[in-house]
């Protein structure tokens, strides 16, 4: 059975390049204009996913409202935000009222089939049993990357898509520099030297929220970032 | 540049408000003004209190019956003034009890020899006589010079033959009578009848007293005369005998006595004018009446006390002062009066004198223009000086008619002492009050224009730190909330600082609103372009599988070459643009980023190190030249990543306008700040672009390199991150001119 993708999306081009895309890549694509009808038509049945912009026609937060919405729907549903609004105030708001995802709209088309290939693939290996080959374990961290689920000390940590890609890139191999243009090519994302700044940040809050003392993403300066294992490794032994 | 003097709104104001000090100037005119009309008046008045005096005296012949009156001149030493003499003379042949005696005495000498002539060599004798009137007596006292005094013979009958006296009268009824004053001896006098006699003897006239003195140099006679004796004429002489029963050798007299038509004339102060003048006395002024021939007929008051009418309304102003109720400003201001301004004033005005002396007039006879004129017919007034020119005396002088002759006149004087103290406490008064109104009022003018100036200046200096000299909005107006013109500019300027700000602050985020507009039709153009070449993707291989697209997608770059070459060439230029849009949207994120970042404090070295390690390696072919920075003293305050984004954008313009791929970092400490200097030797600056370097979207660049856009925020960004962290960045010509230092400033903690 093929999945159910809704793009919400005023922009009517845009609308039917990306349903165009995602049908050739055999998903069955809905299209909405607007928050109402969108929502009517999620009353009768939900999509697998749904694909958000926040401003739709004349009314500027729609895309928040319906992405709120959808989550008292399902908890589960993959949302994703594809959106021309790129501040870092969106983007946090966005996450926090239950995103999977917030893209902008320079995302290319590939990038963001991968990421809908992603997501479906999580939320199916959600529903497998762990297999012990999709997971890499280093030191307090555990990183599953069939279900593209984390955990630090054993307790689960909330990310996105695109930052598991990154945790994952850094994560692979501790001690290697990776630097920003590496970072967006692993998370499969192409945005600005301070875009990975703040997703770093994210990260990093992500973990000091279970740890106050996680300092494993380490900063190098004029070059890039690692996973730093060495800072660990006290508190574990 | 030297402070240069302004004619500023103070000095402006100041010098209008000096325009104040024409008041006083007017104040004075007016007051010399009034001075005039008040002489004019006093004038007047003088005039009126004359013409008075004048009128109750026309026509009564009486007052002017003597016969001096009708004489058409008088002789000096013939015709006779009796003096009116103020104390009782006693008859003792002494002389100090008349009165200013040398002054009233007349000289009697060779010219005044009755009936022979003699040479001055033959004559041995002269004298000096005084006439006086007191109470009902005529007074006449001789001091007679002879070198030889021969007194009658104890038994001679004779009483011509020794040194002897004549007088001669008419009385009233028109006698004609002669009297012979004979001694034996000092003492009392031996006066003897000569006319009307029974054969010749001389008969002893009781009515004529006298005192008969031996001095060194001759006789003195004192002789007293009841006045009903005689009317108007009269004429004495003095006899020279120079031997023992000799003969009479020389006469001297005031007039022939010898018969009624020969005789002199006296003039004695007529009892009636004076009861009329007394009258007047009460005038504050000085009056004398004099006859035809300027001779005093009566006089009262004394010039000295003679101020005008005027005085009195001066003294009531004077003692109201005192009694002026008692202010604590108001006594201040007294005081300050009364020990500063009185003194200065006095010096400066020019008082009454209280003691002038004035000689113009002897008491006998009254010169002048004025009297001339009067005496003419003609009433008249004159200003003069006092003989010792300390006042000035006003006196006017009327004619007193008599069947339409002029008999005499009446003559005013006052001094204007009195108005000229009028005139001074008014110029006082005036100057106090203009003085008190003047420092007030240029007090108040100049707080006034002080607090003007003042509030323009702030709003001035408010203008001109509201916009920095980059022409950046750097802070606000404050909006005055005083309801004037100035207080509107200030609102207006508020209002357009404001705006300004507003289209700054648009401008500024002008490449960030582009952006985000730019975005959603490049979305459309890319997401076609990308569907297009997946489709043909497709159809060249033919295959249509999820998988395969992943495919293309990770092999498109190695596949370009089958690829439709201007599908190819419109995805590199749809790339650029989407590039050129995140650039422009960088500085914007990254103001939004610095707006939410919490400062920490972090070693600078540590990110300065690692960064230019990191250099070291993404620009192998540029030689940096710096050193290594030691860790854990430099401690800054802020956020260690936008540091480093900092120094990335820095590095990158140097290297990129580097000229011999040589940058060099240069780190300088102080106490309060840690210098970066990265300097490179290449392309100068344009002199005026230093500063606009760091404004968004500015660039200099010359040279076009078509693979990266520039857009000019590189600079702008590294500013706002250097504002972040209260530190400052600038761009300078190397001293040597061959290339530019970028200096950075941070505040340490």
């Amino acid at each position: 059975m093929s999945k159910r993708i809704a793009i919400v999306e005023d922009d009517a081009a845009i609308r039917e390049n990306y349903a165009d895309v995602l049908r050739m890549q055999g998903y069955q694509v809905q299209t909405y204009a607007n928050k109402n009808s969108a929502m009517e038509a999620f009353n009768l049945r939900l999509p697998h996913l749904a694909i958000l912009d926040i401003g739709l026609e004349h009314e500027y937060d729609a895309g928040f409202e319906l992405c709120q919405w959808l989550r008292s729907k399902s908890t589960t549903l993959p949302i994703i935000f594809l959106t021309a609004r790129d501040s870092d105030v969106d983007t946090v708001s966005g996450l926090r009222i239950g995103a999977d995802d917030y893209l902008t709209k320079d995302i290319s088309l590939p990038h963001l089939s991968a990421r809908i290939a992603a997501l479906f693939r999580r939320q199916d290996a959600l529903g497998k049993p762990q297999q012990a080959d999709h997971l890499l374990t280093i030191g307090p961290l555990t990183l599953d990357s069939q279900r593209m689920t984390i955990q630090w000390q054993n307790q689960h940590v909330e990310l996105t898509i695109t930052e598991f890609w990154m945790l994952f890139a850094l994560a692979k191999h501790p001690g290697h520099v990776k630097n920003r243009s590496q970072l967006m090519q692993d998370s499969n994302i192409y945005v600005d030297d301070s875009t990975i700044t703040s997703h770093i940040k994210r990260i990093r809050k992500k973990f000091n929220q279970l740890d106050v003392t996680f300092n494993c993403i380490e900063t190098v300066y004029g070059m890039g970032y690692r996973w730093n294992q060495s800072a660990v490794e006290p508190t574990g032994s | 540049m030297a402070m240069k003097w302004r004619f500023g709104l103070r000095s402006k104001l100041l010098l209008l408000s000096s325009f104040l000090f024409t008041i006083p100037w007017f104040g004075y005119q007016y007051v010399w003004e009034m001075e005039k009309y008040l002489r004019y008046g006093q004038e007047q008045t003088i005039i009126g209190t004359a013409r008075a005096l004048a009128t109750a005296m026309h026509e009564r012949a009486n007052l002017f019956n003597n016969q001096a009156s009708f004489l058409p001149s008088v002789e000096k030493g013939k015709d006779l003034y009796s003096y009116g003499l103020s104390a009782p003379i006693q008859l003792d042949g002494l002389n100090q009890d008349w009165p200013d005696f040398a002054n009233k005495a007349h000289f009697y000498q060779q010219n005044n020899q009755l009936y022979s002539q003699l040479t001055p060599e033959q004559l041995s004798i002269n004298f000096t006589a005084a006439v006086g009137t007191y109470g009902k007596y005529l007074y006449l006292y001789f001091a007679v010079i002879d070198d030889k005094v021969i007194y009658r013979n104890s038994n001679a009958r004779s009483i011509i033959n020794n040194d002897h006296l004549e007088l001669a009268f008419i009385n009233p009824q028109g006698i004609f009578s002669r009297f012979i004053i004979s001694n034996k001896t000092t003492g009392w006098i031996d006066a003897y009848r000569i006319t009307d006699v029974e054969n010749n003897i001389p008969v002893p006239a009781k009515k004529i007293q006298g005192h008969w003195r031996d001095t060194p140099q001759g006789y003195n006679v004192e002789v007293r005369v009841p006045l009903t004796e005689f009317n108007d004429n009269i004429a004495f002489a003095v006899h020279d005998v120079d031997s023992p029963l000799g003969i009479v050798e020389a006469s001297l007299g005031s007039a022939d006595p010898s018969s009624a038509d020969t005789l002199g004339t006296i003039l004695v102060p007529s009892p009636e004018i004076e009861r009329i003048v007394k009258g007047m006395s009460y005038t504050n002024s000085s009056i004398w009446v004099v006859d035809q021939h300027h001779r005093v007929l009566a006089t009262t008051g004394n010039i000295k006390q003679a101020n005008g009418v005027w005085n009195k309304r001066v003294n009531l102003d004077n003692k109201r002062d005192k009694n002026a109720d008692i202010n604590v400003i108001y006594s201040a201001w007294l005081s300050f009066e009364h020990n500063i301004l009185k003194p200065l004033y006095e010096k400066i005005l020019t008082q009454p004198p209280r003691n002038f002396i004035d000689q113009l007039y002897d008491s006998e006879n009254l010169t002048g223009k004025h009297i001339e004129s009067a005496l003419s017919g003609e009433p008249m007034s004159q200003w003069r000086l006092t003989t010792d020119q300390q006042a000035v005396v006003l006196s006017a002088a009327y004619p007193i008619f008599i069947d339409e002759i002029v008999k005499g006149a009446v003559i005013v004087e006052e001094t204007t002492n009195g108005i000229r103290t009028l005139r001074n406490q008014a110029l006082e008064k005036l100057f106090s009050s203009i003085l008190a109104i003047m420092l007030l009022g240029a007090l108040a003018f100049f707080l006034f224009a002080s607090r003007i100036s003042n509030r323009i200046r702030t709003l001035s200096n408010q203008a001109e730190m509201a916009i920095d000299e980059h022409g950046r909005i750097s802070g606000n107006v404050d909006t005055s909330t005083t309801n004037d013109e100035i207080g509107d500019l200030s609102r207006s300027f508020s209002t357009a600082v404001n705006r300004l700000g507003q289209y700054n602050h648009y401008l500024e985020n002008m490449s960030s609103r582009l952006s985000h507009e730019l975005r959603t039709p490049i979305a459309v153009v890319r997401t076609s372009l990308e569907t297009l070449a997946i489709q043909q993707q497709t159809k060249n291989t033919q295959k249509l599988t999820n998988e395969s697209v992943d495919e293309i997608v990770n092999n498109s770059e190695d596949k370009a070459e089958h690829k439709n070459p201007y599908l190819v060439r419109a995805q590199h230029g749809i790339e650029r643009l989407s590039l050129i849009l995140t650039n422009m949207n960088e500085a914007t994120r990254i103001e939004q980023m610095l707006q939410n970042t919490e400062k920490n404090v972090f070693d600078l070295a540590q990110v300065y190190n690692g960064c230019m390690h990191g250099y070291r390696l993404i620009y192998p072919k540029v030689n940096f030249l710096s050193n290594e920075m030691t860790i854990e003293r430099l401690k800054v305050s802020g956020s260690p990543e936008h540091i480093a984004q900092l120094l990335d954008k820095v590095i990158a313009n140097a290297v990129e306008f580097s000229s011999d791929e040589n940058v060099e970092v240069s780190v300088k400490e102080s106490s309060q700040q840690v210098i970066l200097t990265i300097s490179n030797n290449g392309e100068l600056l344009p002199e005026q672009m230093s500063e606009q370097l760091f404004d968004s979207m500015v660039s200099i660049r010359t040279k076009h390199n078509n693979d990266q856009p520039h857009l000019g925020l590189g600079l702008y960004i590294a500013r706002l991150i250097c504002q972040f962290h209260n530190g400052s960045i600038t761009a300078v010509n190397k001293p040597n001119r061959q290339g530019v230092d970028v200096i950075i400033k941070l505040p340490l903690i």
